[in-house]
């Protein structure tokens, strides 16, 4: 056993070592189109996708997705597939840095990588980490860039079969890349960071009244065998709790979301095994939020709109799909407890992102929810993310598919850096409030 | 409600005007906020809640009733201000129906004439009423001064001090407490800083005073980036300062006094604490190069100095039921009275004006040297382990009772008592300067899948009851930590998704150079040694008290219920707190709940000080004077062994609670 064990890493680091990505390779990465976009029989700007015709293109969708569609809970509307590009800064380190970035001899061991995409490389279902290194690719991804904050965010909790509204949360959530970073000074690291930290995220509730002012953060470590640190700051004790780590995979605020899923995935590298299962065209939900229809219903000081909701019980959001090439990656948990058998994301090979569509699978293996994330071209979005190269993501729509539940989210995502100070991110800011 | 007559609190113009002093450079060049000049609109939370509970029998075996009925207006407003600065203010309003819906316990028609222990049948009967102690001025020596006037001191709106949590054994010490509201009693009636002498429209509105308590908080806050790239965060005005990582006990949160009488323990304590004028700094360092986080926060409570509410005696929540205590005991300076079982330790008494009982409460002017002081280290290492170290000056928040030196007359003779003349059960009303040290730390314990907690504090200067020293108090250093382990755990026939949280705490504290005597161990001069019982300090050198919290989400968590069970383990007894959470919309939550306490107090009596010899020949021989034989009662210091649990025995409450927000 230990002597197979041994052979498959060695195979493994010798594969690693042996594979070198070319600038074509890079380029191939974040311009999977360059010889053109990708197109399924019948299927085109247009044609929406309903319970009547889901069959015909049931290869075209992801599996949560065609559910979904084949129940009768959501109708799919396609537009054009466009080019998200890459935001340059993050390209430019992908080409700096390339081939240094190399897998260490366990799951979440890397060396070498120092920004841009790890492995730009076409993944290898020859290659038994091929499912790691897009993982990697996705947790060093451009993702909200070096920060950014969605300010504020709307989400709401449904029961599916009544539609009945539950309860609206209003939060603020940001993002901040301690490490890695490619554009926003300071580059590459914002310092002293001494614990080696690469990234954190701070949520702010502000609404409704039982939960405004709860406040959760989560460090995360750049050596990715080190557990997150997560805090919450509970506006009716006003105090930091230190959050044990299975907290993080409960219910977020009672909705359908663990803090596990927030942005698709949200934890380590680690605490998955990594299973790339093939490369396909399917159709993700991707927009220009501005061509959008758009709802008025929160009356933001600015004017800004958000995405609307229909469907069953209001839980999908009216976003237009695009036909996009995808990685099919399976995360299976390496701790047993997990209440999670599996995700599969069908990951972006453009973006590197994972959420455009997700299914979480139970510990019975039975589908437990249907996990989707709009995103909008930058340049069709708020004026100060035009340029910036980010995919903006838009609004969500969690489905518990089990309990006929759903959450959704509706964002005003703002790549600003003014939003998102270092000091936030700290432990103290939580006290420093009410 | 009247606070320290004789000294008018300092206005809120001179605390501001302190605190801009004391923050000298930074707030004053950040300017100070111009509350009507900002762009942004207030930003307002009304809210109404009522919460209504039902008490079962007491001690007495009688059922209470209605125990609250509790109407309560919340409005919290934000503002940001021009320059970076913000205003945070909470206003509370209550009316608690409690005292004209059910007079007959807690308002005008509560009490009524009692009887007091005589065991030795002296004068014909095992009982007597008040006014009718077998010793008296007619029955004591030549000269004494036993006796009181039963017009000043009438057998009517009282209860015998105990009742309500302890039955009253034939033997023990016992006397009368008036429990009506102080405009309709003014007996025994006392300013113990915010308590103790409320008349029936203070109970129940009691946010409207002089010290505007309807203004729960109302400051502004910036943080101002420096130069060198640290920020200064400051935060001026009435709040709330929160030290510490732990729940239930207050090991390091003990910058604001709490106001207990509103729901004994059991409300959240941000609605307990008693919002203070304090003006606090942080310099926020941020990370070094070994380390991942570092502040320093300075603490200035500058607002005239305000302990703990105990609860008036006669409220629904009195907790320790310090309040009857101390009401009676003011009640017998102020009047004289009756006290059960007093003389030989078997006969009921009438003690007259200014013999026994509290005399004055000493309650800190405003000066700068009565202010508070805290200085915090918060970090986090470079492993991620939180921590703080602490340090505050500040006043105890429990009342210290000391033996008068010279004051009272001895009643035996109607002279003056001398110095000589020790151990007399005649007081005076203290809060001590106490200082503290301590520490919290946090971390993450994998191989569990749990948080740890971890604060410890230092004090000294805490004074406890002590019957062995001549002022029946002692100053005692102590030490009080906590652990507590947060455990997210499945439990699949509650929540198979979703975690079920258990959270377990362990309270230790131990008092230094504690004095305690066990029967027959303590040696008076004469040889004689403590027969009746153990003498010393009543506290437990060492006590536990362990809690368990086991709470559940349902219902994407608008469901949740949940259980809190507190052992103190040298009292013997528990609370058990049962309670359902139901957010029906984001604006309206019900709550229904309970809390039984169980247990048995047998143990919790202690020396009474009955037989403490204070005047000699006539209490025992002049070589003995002080030495108590340890003659025992549940009263008066039985309650610092049955602990806040053991003493609310007998208050076995259901609840039920709405919160709308308009």
């Amino acid at each position: 056993m230990i002597k197979q064990l041994s052979l498959a890493l060695m195979t493994a680091g010798l594969a690693s070592a042996a594979f070198a990505a070319t600038e074509a390779d890079v380029e191939a990465s974040f311009n999977p189109y360059k010889n053109g976009m990708p197109s399924v029989a019948g299927l085109a700007a247009g044609t929406v996708i309903n319970k009547a015709n889901v069959e015909q293109f049931k290869d075209a969708l992801a599996v949560g997705i065609y559910k979904m569609i084949k129940e009768g809970y959501y109708e799919v509307k396609v537009g054009a597939t466009t080019q998200f590009e890459m935001n340059k800064a993050y390209v430019e380190a992908t080409k700096k840095n390339l081939n240094t970035a190399k897998l260490g001899p366990n799951n979440g061991d890397i060396t070498g990588f120092v920004a841009g995409r790890p492995f730009p490389e076409e993944p290898d279902l020859k290659d038994p980490r091929a499912g790691e290194k897009l993982a990697w690719n996705y947790k060093y991804g451009v993702n909200w860039g070096d920060n950014a904050a969605i300010y504020p965010f709307f989400w709401k909790y449904r029961n599916m079969e009544t539609g009945e509204l539950e309860r609206t949360i209003m939060m603020n959530m940001h993002f901040l890349n301690f490490k890695h970073r490619v554009q926003d000074a300071p580059v590459p690291e914002i310092g002293p960071n001494p614990s080696d930290l690469f990234r954190a995220i701070y949520v702010k509730v502000l609404e409704p009244q039982d939960l405004k002012n709860t406040q959760l953060l989560i460090q995360r470590y750049d050596d990715d065998q080190k557990l997150d640190d997560a805090y919450l700051y509970l506006g009716f004790q006003r105090r930091v709790r230190r959050l044990a780590t299975g907290q993080t995979t409960d219910a977020f605020l009672g909705s359908d979301l663990m803090i596990e899923d927030f942005e698709g995935y949200n934890g380590r590298v680690s605490d998955m095994k990594w299973t790339y299962k093939g490369t396909k065209n399917v159709l993700l939900p991707m927009w220009n939020h501005n061509d959008l229809k758009l709802t008025d219903e929160f009356k933001d000081r600015d004017g800004y709109k958000y995405v609307s909701f229909g469907g069953k019980g209001e839980c999908f959001f009216d976003g237009t799909w695009q036909l996009r090439k995808a990685y099919v990656l399976e995360a299976t948990p390496v701790n047993a407890n997990h209440p999670v058998a599996k995700r599969v994301f069908y990951m972006d090979a453009q973006l590197g992102n994972l959420n455009g569509a997700v299914e979480v699978y139970d510990r019975k293996g039975e589908l437990w929810k249907v996990w989707t994330v709009g995103k909008s071209h930058p340049d069709h979005h708020l004026p100060l993310n035009k340029g910036t190269g980010i995919g903006i993501d838009d609004a969500f729509s969690m489905v518990d598919v089990q309990s006929k539940h759903c959450t959704t989210g509706q964002f005003k995502g703002q790549v600003d850096p003014k939003l998102n100070p270092a000091d936030m991110f700290q432990v103290q800011f939580m006290r420093g409030g009410d | 409600m009247k606070w320290y007559p004789n000294k008018k609190p300092p206005s809120t113009r001179l605390h501001i005007a302190a605190v801009v002093a004391a923050l000298a450079g930074p707030a004053v060049a950040g300017g100070l906020p111009d509350m009507g000049g900002s762009t942004t609109p207030w930003d307002v939370d009304v809210y109404y809640e009522n919460h209504t509970a039902h008490r079962g029998k007491d001690a007495t075996g009688k059922n209470v009733g209605l125990a609250k009925f509790r109407n309560t207006m919340q409005v919290e407003a934000d503002k940001r201000l021009a320059d970076g600065w913000g205003f945070h203010g909470v206003l509370r309003g209550t009316w608690d129906g409690v005292y004209r819906m059910n007079k007959g316990e807690f308002g005008n028609d509560a009490g009524g004439p009692i009887t007091l222990g005589n065991a030795s049948g002296a004068g014909g009967s095992t009982t007597v009423s008040h006014g009718a102690g077998v010793v008296n001025n007619g029955s004591g020596p030549p000269g004494n001064a036993f006796g009181f006037d039963i017009n000043a001191n009438p057998n009517d709106g009282m209860r015998v001090l105990g009742d309500r949590w302890h039955s009253i054994p034939s033997g023990d010490v016992a006397f009368g407490v008036p429990v009506r509201p102080c405009d309709e009693d003014k007996r025994g009636c006392r300013d113990f800083g915010g308590y103790g002498d409320l008349s029936l429209s203070e109970l129940e509105m009691p946010e409207f005073n002089d010290r505007l308590d309807f203004i729960r908080e109302a400051y502004i806050k910036k943080n101002i980036s420096l130069e060198n790239g640290n920020n200064l965060f400051v935060k001026l005005g009435k709040q709330q300062v929160v030290w510490g990582r732990t729940d239930l006990f207050r090991v390091l949160d003990v910058i604001n006094p709490v106001d207990y009488s509103r729901n004994n323990i059991y409300d959240e304590l941000q609605d307990i604490r008693i919002p203070m004028w304090i003006a606090q700094a942080e310099y926020r360092m941020g990370p070094s190069e070994s380390m991942q986080d570092r502040n320093l926060q300075i603490v200035w409570n500058f607002d005239k100095f305000r302990p703990n509410n105990l609860g008036q005696c006669g409220s629904p929540n009195a907790i320790l039921d310090a309040g009857c205590f101390f009401r009676g005991m003011a009640n017998l300076w102020d009047n004289g009275g009756t006290v059960a079982n007093f003389a030989n330790g078997n006969t009921a008494t009438d003690f007259g004006p200014h013999q026994i009982g509290i005399r004055d409460v000493d309650l800190p002017d405003w000066s700068l040297s009565n202010t508070q002081l805290g200085i915090k280290f918060e970090g986090v290492t470079q492993e991620g382990v939180s921590f703080s170290l602490n340090a505050l000056t500040y006043r105890s928040q429990l009342p210290s009772l000391r033996g008068l030196v010279t004051g009272p007359t001895n009643p035996f003779t109607g002279a003056p008592k001398t110095a000589a003349e020790t151990n007399l059960i005649a007081f005076d009303v203290h809060y001590p300067r106490v200082n503290m040290i301590g520490g919290s730390m946090d971390f993450e314990a994998d191989s569990i899948g749990a948080a740890v907690r971890l604060e410890g504090a230092f004090t000294s200067g805490e004074e406890f009851a002590n019957t062995a020293r001549e002022r029946l108090y002692s100053e005692n250093k102590v030490f009080r930590g906590v652990i507590g382990i947060d455990r997210p755990t499945f439990i699949p026939w509650i929540n198979p998704r979703r975690t079920t949280l258990i959270s377990a705490q362990l309270f230790w504290q131990h008092i230094f150079d504690h004095e305690y005597y066990k029967k027959g161990s303590r040696v008076a001069p004469s040889g004689a040694v403590n027969a009746l019982g153990p003498v010393g300090m009543p506290d437990w050198e060492d006590n536990f008290i362990g809690t368990v919290l086991i709470k559940a989400f349902l219902m994407n968590d608008r469901l949740s219920p949940e259980l809190i069970i507190a052992r103190d383990f040298r009292s013997r007894t528990h609370a058990i707190a049962p309670k359902v959470e139901w957010s029906v919309t984001d604006n309206l939550k019900l709550v229904v709940g309970a809390n039984f306490k169980g247990g048995s107090n047998a143990r919790n009596r202690f020396d009474d000080c009955r037989s403490c010899n204070p005047y000699a020949p006539f209490t025992g021989t002049a070589a003995d004077v002080g030495y108590s034989a340890g003659l025992a009662s549940y009263e008066p210091l039985g309650r610092f062994r049955a602990g806040p649990i053991g003493v609310s025995m007998f208050e076995d409450d259901i609840f039920f609670m709405m919160r709308y927000k308009f």
